[in-house]
């Protein structure tokens, strides 16, 4: 094997993804009309808009504050009671712990959820609940069930299973293995996936607020369809301090009782 | 006492692993079961609790009130009830990591108290502090309140054994719980598991022929699922052949077997 024969060999599994990316990247580009000159027209634009929204309207932050608080409980609400349900499904899902149909169907209303995208949940319980904070609230919750309940039953069926059994070998039934063996176990990644979620939560609660449920996503909404542009940055600014500041209290929380140490 | 006669299971793919296996096992003997790797040992030992049911074949053992039950045949519930009775120490590493020691070795009881008490973890004071005398008897009772998952693994093994002794069982099994020691850890775990014979019969799976020698009081060879010695613990060098020679050989070969077609795999990843 000569060496130019072998550099060739290794350059071709580096060349021929690049180039064949690029291709369908441009393909697609051309079908749904993308060019870089209305990439940079759009930008432009949009700076100005930008710069045309600024200052910020202080006075109105004061009003944006309950928006912000109940967008924040809505996500906090929607993040317990999704993480409640998930554990329920992910241990209906686990293979070492459920009987094969449960974990069948089980599985499959858990990636059932995950192929539904949050708006439309919550466009759907508009319809049921009527506009405001409670539909929030459970399509946040069913929200959480595609992610950690998949998460979690993946974490539960890499547990050693020598475990469960030795659990079992005592005379202990399916509810005292999952209470000793498999709770203790999963409690770093449950709360991990729990947090990670929590953020993900809060951008939707933004998101949903401005279809209906309320909350600082609303009050976004509303200005910019009233024009108040000083207004919405306002709102803008306060969602960021909001995102920001619930991935720094997570980061901090997720130290605490997930972190390294805590998994041992 | 425990009574096993001829467990047969088959394999999907129509290996026999276990064939026609039968011993008695009375309090006071503390019985070791030899054999090479894949002879059923383990398959044997996990009929005895339940864990994997023969195709034919039957366990009899004796559960606290002197009733006999047959493993092999009873259902889920009963086997429960059995079950609560029966040590069992694994090959190493099978406690709840992130649970304490103290807590590990109350779950050797979660079968005889009730699942709603069990949920809050409402063990009584009295079972602590039985819990603790337990653990006091392996020496690591000043090791309560540690995390599992802290331990070494010979001091792992002895939370398995006083988790076995928390249920104060009428049948104690042990599962390779020396494999992965060393020596002297090793040693010290015989020392523990052979006091516990006195009053009812262990059955071990083991794969120092020199530690059963020692420590047990009857040795039993298994090979190709089929009971081959039954008697003495101190084999000689001819039984041990007998009982282990085939598996180096296969094993020799094995690795011959092995190197050209490893050499071939790496040659096609370039």
């Amino acid at each position: 094997m000569t060496s130019s024969k072998y550099s060739f060999k290794r350059y071709r599994k580096l060349i021929i993804p690049v180039i064949s990316l690029l291709v369908v990247a441009e393909g697609a580009a051309i079908v749904c009309g993308a060019t870089f000159d209305k990439l940079f027209t759009g930008l432009t634009r949009g700076f100005s808009f930008l710069a045309y929204m600024f200052p910020p309207q202080w006075n109105a932050f004061s009003e944006m504050v309950e928006p912000a608080l109940q967008t924040i409980l809505i996500a906090f609400l929607g993040t317990i009671f999704g993480t409640i349900m998930s554990v329920f499904f992910a241990i209906l899902a686990a293979s070492n712990i459920s009987n094969k149909w449960v974990r069948f169907i089980a599985r499959f209303l858990i990636g059932l959820e995950r192929s539904v995208p949050e708006i439309v949940i919550i466009l759907l319980l508009i319809a049921a609940f009527g506009l405001g904070a409670m539909s929030g609230v459970v399509a946040l919750a069913l929200g959480c069930i595609g992610m950690i309940g998949k998460l979690l039953a993946d974490t539960i069926e890499e547990l050693d299973s020598t475990m469960l059994e030795s659990i079992e070998s005592v005379g202990a039934n399916k509810f005292q293995v999952i209470n000793f063996g498999i709770m203790p176990q999963i409690m770093p990644n449950l709360i991990s996936y729990t947090l990670f979620r929590f953020e993900i939560n809060i951008r939707l609660s933004v998101l949903l607020g401005a279809v209906g449920a309320g909350g600082i996503g609303y009050e976004l909404d509303y200005s910019f369809s009233m024009l108040q542009y000083h207004r919405a940055l306002t709102a803008v600014i306060v969602i960021m301090i909001m995102v920001f500041g619930t991935e720094q209290l997570s980061s901090v929380l997720r130290k605490k009782f997930a972190g390294e140490g805590v998994l041992k | 006492m425990i009574e096993v006669k001829d467990l047969t299971k088959t394999l999907p793919n129509g290996r026999k692993v276990l064939d026609g296996i039968s011993f008695k096992v009375k309090k006071g003997e503390f019985v070791g079961i030899l054999g090479p790797s894949g002879a059923g040992k383990t398959l044997t030992l996990r009929c005895l609790n339940g864990l994997l049911k023969p195709d034919s074949g039957s366990v009899i053992v004796q559960d606290g009130n002197g009733e006999k039950h047959d493993i092999c045949k009873i259902g889920k519930r009963e086997l429960r009830q059995v079950r609560q009775r029966i040590g069992v120490i694994f090959q190493g590493y099978h406690l709840v990591k992130r649970l304490s020691v103290l807590e590990n070795v109350m779950i050797g009881r979660v079968g005889q108290i009730n699942t709603l008490r069990s949920l809050f973890y409402g063990f009584t004071d009295e079972e602590a502090e039985e819990a603790v005398k337990a653990l006091d008897k392996v020496k690591i009772a000043h090791m309560a309140g540690n995390r599992t998952g802290s331990l070494s693994g010979g001091e792992m093994q002895r939370v398995a054994i006083a988790r076995a002794i928390f249920q104060s069982p009428t049948l104690l099994l042990a599962d390779e719980p020396i494999s992965n020691l060393d020596p002297s850890n090793a040693k010290t775990i015989m020392k523990l598991i052979r006091p516990l014979s006195e009053n009812i019969p262990v059955v071990g799976v083991f794969h120092q022929p020199e530690m059963t020698a020692k420590y047990c009081s009857r040795v039993i060879a298994i090979k190709e699922g089929k009971v081959i010695y039954d008697g003495d613990p101190k084999l000689s060098n001819k039984k041990l052949e007998e009982i282990y020679g085939e598996e180096l050989g296969q094993l020799d070969q094995y690795e011959y077997s092995q190197q050209p077609s490893m050499v071939e795999a790496e040659m096609r990843l370039l």
